[in-house]
């Protein structure tokens, strides 16, 4: 009995003593200790890529240009890993905490500010500036972080989308549909009108103002040296204003406050909803699940008080704890060179973002057909187009930001007093980051 | 026949020498925890470790990219002033006080209604059952459809010229509508561990309250429900617990945000929003599932307690 007790509290003391001290040595991770900068010498070695959701559809435009690698670097092997699309930043988060994060990662401005900050990404300024000159320099751009001196991933493929809209229903609340709207004003009143004439049955948007929203209405979003946030000003108060106008008269649909991009598609698709942003792919989407849709469908430009429409861009970023960074560098420009960019782009609605490619006669040559003419239309809005959100700008500020907005729209708050709070609470979760 | 007093007994002969004494006692302090320890293993490796660190990182500061560094209660201070923390706590106990008297009753009621040997009752406790082992996803996903402003109920009230009502779009009604899921996916779960315990009422106390004339009701409020008791305060506990710690069903029908302005956000949706992604605040997350234990633990006591009055 007494040794069964003292082995009991020996167990326990080890026990303790183990859970205490584990979690501790948890507590190194995003150290940058040990990184550097050079990515020089051979390439060669085994190197995990991961892309983010991309395998169901593009696995042999993948495979071809792993063998192609493979084939112009002889000794090196790249595992290809492919994550779904929900939960993509756990899993990068997971795997940066866990120190497994693969050498090559696909990853938005947004999910690379944070691995920036943790010491995870190569800094390309210092590790292939020879490969600057051959991206837009404004795409080049966007894989910056304010604060924080580099670039640090490979500027890969944009995106930007068409406002569709339904003729039928534009044209049953009077307004000409051959006229779209073209500035959010005019967006404001095609809503109050086609809530006025269906009763507050048919809205317009289904989705409440977003960081984009705020910067394309022309608000400023963030001070200049990108330390703190500014979407409080004059412009975003009226922006905001207009928004709760179309809310309370049914112009925005009631479940606005809860939505998600998918739910207010879906309400676009069963023509409850007269507008809604998308891209080439949606067409597709449209002729197959909503014919009658398909029919009355009505394509232009995004919205833009600032001429300028909001593009996606998507980086491919190199981990700086790589042990073989020399092929992870020259794999990284490999599948986000011209040729393969390019190669790409003719396999789905996406645009290069490699100096030169917009001019291809794949973007600027009509064809007859809708998908060219989006297609053509955005890649030429493409030339002048923004980022309109801010690396810094986290799922948490999002949530935030949403969440005053949504007190605006209810009239719990004015919406200056809305947008001050929000700036003040991302504010605050920038500096905890 | 006598014995001679030199000769061994039975009982001392296969009485162990001193030597080999020690060597069974310590096989037989150390033998049931060879037996326990892969058991133990995994319960310290995913349940204890977890913990633990969750505990020690509740007083850190720490990211989930950065380490962190001692903060002591700063977290606990830092929730206090949180109104997101305190929509939280309101919505979680509304969910208790919601979700936990439905689920003793109901599936009481339901198991009566089940327990009988008539023909065909075995398709109505699987039908019962099936909600059960549906994924949450697939019932959050067509719940929604079902309580969407454009979904089969509205449509089915705006028929009979109620109209509309926004059961995804207003702040208590999603609550509710999210207990309610809560409720109609738990009522077979509770209702098969009344079914067990049913089975366990002695018949002839039944038979004796109708000879004395007892009625259904009378029947089932004295001798029913003293029987299940136990089995009553079981599933308060289980089924309080469970609420508390909601996060599914709420997810899915106010949609990650948490309803409008965040309005329907509980303790458990705010541990998944503020603890995870790239700038995940793991620390003050650690806080909050902290206090989710202690409320937790608060509720089961406070359970037990009542039933243990009620014993006395």
């Amino acid at each position: 009995m007494r040794i069964a007790r003292r082995i009991s509290r020996r167990t326990v003391t080890a026990a303790v003593v183990l859970a205490t001290v584990l979690p501790l040595s948890a507590c190194g991770g995003g150290s940058d200790a040990g990184s550097s900068s050079d990515a020089s010498g051979k390439i060669e070695g085994k190197i995990t890529f991961q892309t983010w959701n991309l395998q169901a559809n593009f696995k042999d435009y993948f495979n071809g240009v792993i063998a192609d690698f493979e084939k112009k670097y002889p000794g090196t092997e790249v595992k290809w890993v492919d994550r779904p699309a929900d939960g993509y930043a756990d899993k990068i988060s997971a795997d940066a905490a866990g120190g497994t994060l693969p050498d090559v990662v696909n990853v938005s401005p947004d999910l690379l500010a944070p691995l920036v900050k943790a010491g995870l990404a190569l800094d390309l300024d210092k590790s292939a500036a020879q490969y600057r000159k051959e991206y837009l320099p404004g795409a080049w751009a966007g894989d910056q972080v304010p604060g924080v001196e580099g670039t640090y991933a490979f500027p890969w493929y944009l995106n930007t989308g068409p406002l569709f809209y339904n003729k039928r229903l534009f044209k049953d609340a009077g307004l000409d549909p051959e006229k779209p709207p073209t500035t959010y004003d005019q967006v404001f009143d095609a809503g109050l009108r086609i809530a006025k004439q269906s009763g507050g049955k048919i809205a317009t948007l289904a989705n409440v103002p977003t960081i984009e929203d705020f910067g394309r209405y022309g608000a400023q979003l963030t001070n200049k040296a990108g330390t703190g946030f500014a979407f409080n000003d004059a412009k975003g108060v009226q922006l905001l204003t207009r928004y709760k106008e179309l809310y309370d008269a049914k112009a925005l649909d009631p479940q606005a406050l809860t939505a998600t991009p998918e739910s207010a598609g879906h309400k676009f698709l069963t023509e409850s909803v007269a507008m809604n942003p998308g891209s080439a792919l949606d067409l597709g989407n449209f002729k197959k699940q909503a014919p009658n849709l398909y029919k009355n469908i009505g394509i232009t430009d995004q919205i833009t008080n600032t001429g300028k429409v909001n593009m996606y861009v998507m980086g491919v970023m190199v981990n700086s704890q790589s042990k073989r960074k020399p092929a992870a560098v020259a794999f990284g420009h490999f599948v986000t060179d011209a040729t393969r960019q390019m190669a790409f782009a003719k396999q789905v609605a996406i645009f290069p973002s490699t100096a030169g490619s917009l001019d291809d006669p794949y973007f600027t040559k009509e064809d007859g057909t809708d998908e060219t003419r989006v297609r053509i239309a955005a890649a030429k809005s493409l030339k002048n187009a923004v980022n309109y959100t801010p690396v810094q700008f986290s799922d948490q500020m999002k949530t935030a930001l949403g969440n005053e907005v949504a007190k605006a729209l209810q009239g719990k708050q004015s919406p200056k007093e809305a947008l001050d709070n929000a700036v003040k609470a991302c504010d605050r979760l920038l500096q905890q980051s | 026949m006598t014995v001679p007093a030199t000769a061994p007994t039975a009982a001392a002969a296969a009485r162990p020498a001193p030597g080999a004494a020690r060597g069974i006692r310590r096989h037989l302090a150390y033998s049931p925890w060879l037996f326990a320890a892969p058991g133990l293993l995994i319960v310290a490796v995913f349940s204890l470790y977890p913990f633990v660190s969750t505990v020690i990182n509740s007083f850190t500061d720490r990211r989930t990219l950065l380490p962190g560094h001692f903060v002591g209660l700063a977290n606990f201070r830092e929730l206090l002033h949180d109104d997101m923390f305190w929509i939280g706590l309101r919505n979680s106990t509304l969910y208790v006080l919601g979700v936990v008297p439905a689920l003793v009753i109901l599936p009481l009621l339901l198991a009566l209604l089940v327990q009988r040997h008539i023909p065909g009752i075995a398709f109505f406790r699987a039908a019962f059952y099936t909600p059960v082992v549906a994924s949450i996803v697939v019932v959050g996903l067509i719940w929604v459809w079902m309580l969407d402003d454009r979904g089969l109920i509205n449509a089915l009230l705006e028929t009979v010229g109620i109209g509309k009502v926004g059961f995804l779009s207003d702040q208590w009604l999603l609550l509710v509508s999210s207990m309610a899921v809560t409720v109609w996916k738990g009522l077979g779960y509770y209702m098969i561990i009344y079914l067990a315990a049913l089975a366990n009422v002695p018949r002839e106390l039944h038979e004796a309250a109708a000879v004395d004339g007892a009625g259904a009701v009378r029947r089932f409020v004295t001798v029913t429900v003293p029987a299940v008791r136990s089995t009553m305060v079981l599933v308060a506990a289980l089924s309080s617990v469970a609420a508390f710690k909601v996060f599914s069903e709420v997810y899915l029908m106010a949609g990650p945000n948490g309803g409008p302005a965040g309005e329907d956000t509980t303790l458990v949706m705010l541990v998944q929003r503020v603890g995870t992604g790239l700038s995940g605040r793991v620390g003050y997350a650690s806080a909050l599932s902290v206090v989710v234990f202690v409320v937790v633990v608060a509720l089961m006591l406070l359970v037990l307690r009542a039933d243990r009055k009620e014993d006395a």
